[in-house]
């Protein structure tokens, strides 16, 4: 591990060749670069999710932490690992001070794995508008936490104008456990859904997401029911379809690692689905680095918003200056 | 033939794209015939565990056990408990066991006990309603190919065979050997295909559920590097290698039968040889790859002089990893004039337009230095090299190497210039290693064929005829060894000596994998 204080970006590059050289092994074959921008109260929990999806997709990891952006003097602070604490992969973590946290990019684009792809990760509340950050513009996918914002159907409506391909949100990798199990809930079932419900917590965008991609897939109306669940805090709790043949499949949360399942094709059952590691939800994110399709239709739907799924292209970067906009009367 | 997993496809909820969901196969039960052997303990009971432990098994899904022992569900289950928790990959979970085995049933019999298969069939149809299974079912043959005319009988006579008494799909899983030559491989074929139906009978060969070997299709069919240089303009020989430290175990009554030549290059080296040197299959569906293997299969040629170029060896005692281990004719229940051998090399040819002149040189042992298997392509040297000719003494044959196991990957060796004042070129090489790019642990092999038999889909099994196509190959040198003596090697070296002269007499050296 090598610690740098107050250095510049060319530092950074050597000692990461340095510490590659100093490994023996070299990682000749990295899949992709993750940039994480992260507040410094959760590098920790950042850290942690890092390490696990990095057993998962060997990567380099770039952590990025803006502090003080109206500190007087820019500065760059920055510790490179390879191995140990931040899992198998190359990690480097840069705390930037003052004017350089608007310009990150210039010392992230050369420590960037050649020609590899790129996942920008925002933990914690995300930009309205990604073209805003230039993090995001390098990166191929773009993942975002909705769940960051207070409003959750506000803040995915913000994500449905900002939309184009490449972005996913953590709150719909948090379905993906309730996608499958009324997916196989539903096979071997005669009959077409006419109506459900999707029932959660009325904090959280998941639930919204769901809902949004049952009625987009089914082509019926999805009714959302409000649970404060206490079993577990997880954001799901429950989940229904009613059929034209008068089948209703009845999913429910029954403690905080499994769920009932009633009125499938077989008989009722309990299946797993534990509540998530931010880790797991990560490491599922940098498995597919193709544009998820079905998370811009389930974003239409949910925020009825027309023609998301035709947008294309890349962005520009946009620039926008938070000292103007917090000097500027709103 | 059909694609494969169109059952799925009336449900809205799945969709191709959706690359987050799990494949996961319809309702259904797995029946095991022989679940006390060690390749269940081992292998088929953990890799149940690791899919349930990753969320690929359906939610209605029954696993029965039988076997001829006088036990319950409950011997059962904690047999399965005590199998999954030693060997399972991936780690323990008590409430996803608990759920597998609330859904274990054992049927106690003997393979001709009419009650005992009337009691599973009856089992079968019950769990349609108990398990929601749908009458889906498949079978594994974990028992030695003798049993397999009683068991498929009884299967025959109680219709658990018959997709349309059962009302839904029943499939059949056969382990190697399938056969021990030509004549035993189409009965035994002929037998199976006639009770289940050959789009219904999944040959194992664990070989092809490796990553790096569903890779090589990848890496051939999806680049446009390498096909180009992939026929006999650009490659010189290519040597496939299948080496293992390990003497023969506890299998000295099955193997001194078998040998290595049936036991590994019939079915494992001779399938990674098709892939290796297979044309394009005009669509990734089972079928077509199926098609393709075959053509190459047949094109395999024997060369006439077997005397220079099938060689074959017995290890004597040696030294291995420190340790003396002792000779195969001095291992427990093995003859002591035993002529069975336990390293076979051989030239083979593939007449093709694109291989036609390349030989194809395979080996495969017991007690060699290390547990490695690869395919190795050599290329050409350069028609003309501008350097003077003590700059290139180094260089040797560009290679591509594809390394099944262990270190799944691949590496490319080519000249480089040696740092320095003078022009010195030397070989080097450039890896690429599984493990470092993509997922940490890749699934067991039995746990990706397992999932394949329950979805229905038969891209890595191998179809009966080219089971049928290897053995026309092996057969004749089966023949020709007849009788006569193996070399002997020592354990702990790279084959006899006889071997490494067969290379010579080509002018070439077996690759040190």
């Amino acid at each position: 591990m090598t610690t740098l204080w107050d250095t510049t970006g060319t530092a950074v590059v050597k000692a990461l060749a340095a510490e590659r050289r100093a490994g023996g092994a070299v990682m000749s074959g990295l899949a992709l670069t993750l940039v994480v921008v992260v507040e410094e109260k959760q590098v920790g929990e950042a850290e942690e999710a890092a390490r696990i999806a990095a057993s998962v997709v060997p990567c380099r990891m770039l952590m990025v932490v803006r502090r003080q952006v109206d500190a007087p003097v820019p500065r760059l602070d920055a510790e490179v690992l390879i191995g140990g604490r931040l899992g198998p992969g190359e990690s480097i973590v840069m705390r930037m001070y003052g004017r350089l946290a608007l310009h990150a990019e210039s010392v992230v684009l050369p420590l960037l794995a050649p020609d590899a792809p790129v996942v920008t990760w925002w933990h914690g509340p995300p930009p309205d508008v990604i073209a805003h950050d230039p993090l995001g513009i390098v990166a191929d996918r773009r993942i975002t936490e909705c769940s960051y914002l207070p409003d959750p159907a506000g803040a995915l409506e913000i994500r449905a104008a900002d939309y184009l391909p490449g972005d996913t949100d953590l709150a719909w990798t948090r379905t993906t456990g309730w996608r499958a199990a009324l997916a196989a809930a539903l096979d071997s079932v005669e009959g077409t859904v006419t109506g459900g419900t999707v029932e959660g917590d009325p904090g959280t965008p998941s639930r919204l997401l769901l809902a949004g991609w049952l009625s987009a897939r089914l082509g019926c109306h999805i009714a959302l029911e409000s649970a404060v669940d206490a079993k577990g805090g997880t954001a799901i709790s429950g989940a229904r379809l009613e059929l034209d043949t008068g089948r209703v499949i009845d999913l429910k949360r029954a403690d905080p690692r499994s769920v009932s399942v009633k009125g499938g094709a077989g008989p009722d059952t309990v299946i797993q689905l534990p509540k998530r590691s931010l880790g797991d939800l990560l490491g599922e994110e940098l498995r597919r680095l193709d544009d998820d399709q079905l998370y811009g239709e389930a974003l239409a739907t949910t925020t009825g918003t027309s023609g998301l799924t035709e947008r294309s292209g890349g962005r520009r970067h946009v620039w926008q200056d938070p000292a103007e906009q917090a000097a500027a009367p709103t | 033939m059909a694609t494969e997993l169109t059952e799925h496809s009336h449900n809205p909820l799945r969709d191709p794209r959706d690359r987050r969901l799990p494949r996961v196969p319809e309702a259904c039960a797995l029946v095991v015939f022989g679940i006390t052997g060690d390749l269940a303990r081992k292998k088929l009971l953990p890799a149940f565990y690791d899919l349930a432990n990753r969320g690929l098994l359906p939610t209605n899904f029954a696993l029965l056990g039988f076997a001829r022992r006088d036990w319950g569900d409950g011997d059962f289950v904690s047999l399965a408990e005590k199998a999954a928790r030693d060997y399972a990959r991936t780690p323990w979970r008590d409430d996803v066991w608990d759920q597998l085995a609330g859904n274990m049933k054992f049927i106690p019999g003997s393979f001709d006990d009419d009650d005992a298969f009337d009691n599973l069939a009856k089992t079968l149809k019950d769990m349609g309603h108990t398990h929601g299974i749908q009458g889906n079912a498949a079978f594994f043959l974990s028992i030695p190919p003798a049993m397999f005319p009683v068991v498929l009988q009884q299967m025959q006579r109680t219709g658990m065979a018959d997709n349309d008494e059962s009302g839904g799909w029943r499939r059949v899983v056969v382990e190697k050997p399938f056969g021990h030559d030509l004549e035993s491989a189409i009965e035994l074929n002929t037998l199976v295909d006639d009770v289940f139906g050959w789009r219904d009978v999944y040959r194992i060969d664990h070989y092809l559920g490796k990553e790096t070997v569903q890779n090589l299709l990848a890496l051939r069919f999806a680049n446009t590097l390498f096909e180009p240089v992939w026929n006999a303009h650009h490659v010189d020989s290519v040597q496939i290698t299948m080496a293992e430290d390990g003497g023969i175990g506890s299998r000295a009554a099955f193997y001194d039968e078998t040998g290595a030549a049936r036991d590994v290059l019939q079915n494992h080296l001779l399938q990674l040889l098709a892939l290796t040197a297979m044309e394009e299959p005009v669509q990734f569906i089972p079928s077509a790859i199926r098609t393709e293997k075959l053509k190459v299969l047949r094109a395999v040629t024997v060369p006439e002089d077997l005397a220079s170029y099938a060689i074959r060896g017995q290890y004597e005692q040696g030294w291995l990893a420190g340790e003396r281990v002792a000779g195969y004719r001095q291992e427990k229940d093995v003859p002591e004039d035993s002529s069975t051998e336990t390293y076979a090399a051989l030239r083979l040819g593939v007449e093709t337009r694109r291989w036609a002149g390349v030989p194809f040189y395979l080996r495969t042992g017991k007690r060699l230095p290390r547990r490695v298997t690869e395919i190795a392509l050599s290329f050409r040297k350069a028609p003309h090299l501008p350097f003077a000719k003590t700059d290139t003494e180094e260089l040797g044959h560009n290679q591509l190497v594809v390394r099944v196991q262990p270190d799944e990957g691949m590496t490319l060796k080519f000249g480089s210039k040696v740092p320095g004042s003078m022009m010195e070129v030397r070989d080097v090489s450039m890896d690429f290693l599984y493990g470092e790019t993509f997922t940490e642990a890749s699934p067991e092999a039995y746990e990706r064929l397992l999932l394949d038999v329950l979805l229905g889909d038969a891209m890595l099994f191998p179809l009966n005829e080219e089971v049928e196509a290897s053995w026309a190959v092996i057969d004749p040198l089966e023949d020709y060894w007849a009788g006569a003596q193996p070399h002997s090697y020592r354990a702990g070296e790279w084959g006899p000596d006889e071997a490494d002269e067969m290379l010579a007499r080509d002018g070439r050296v077996w690759r040190r994998p």
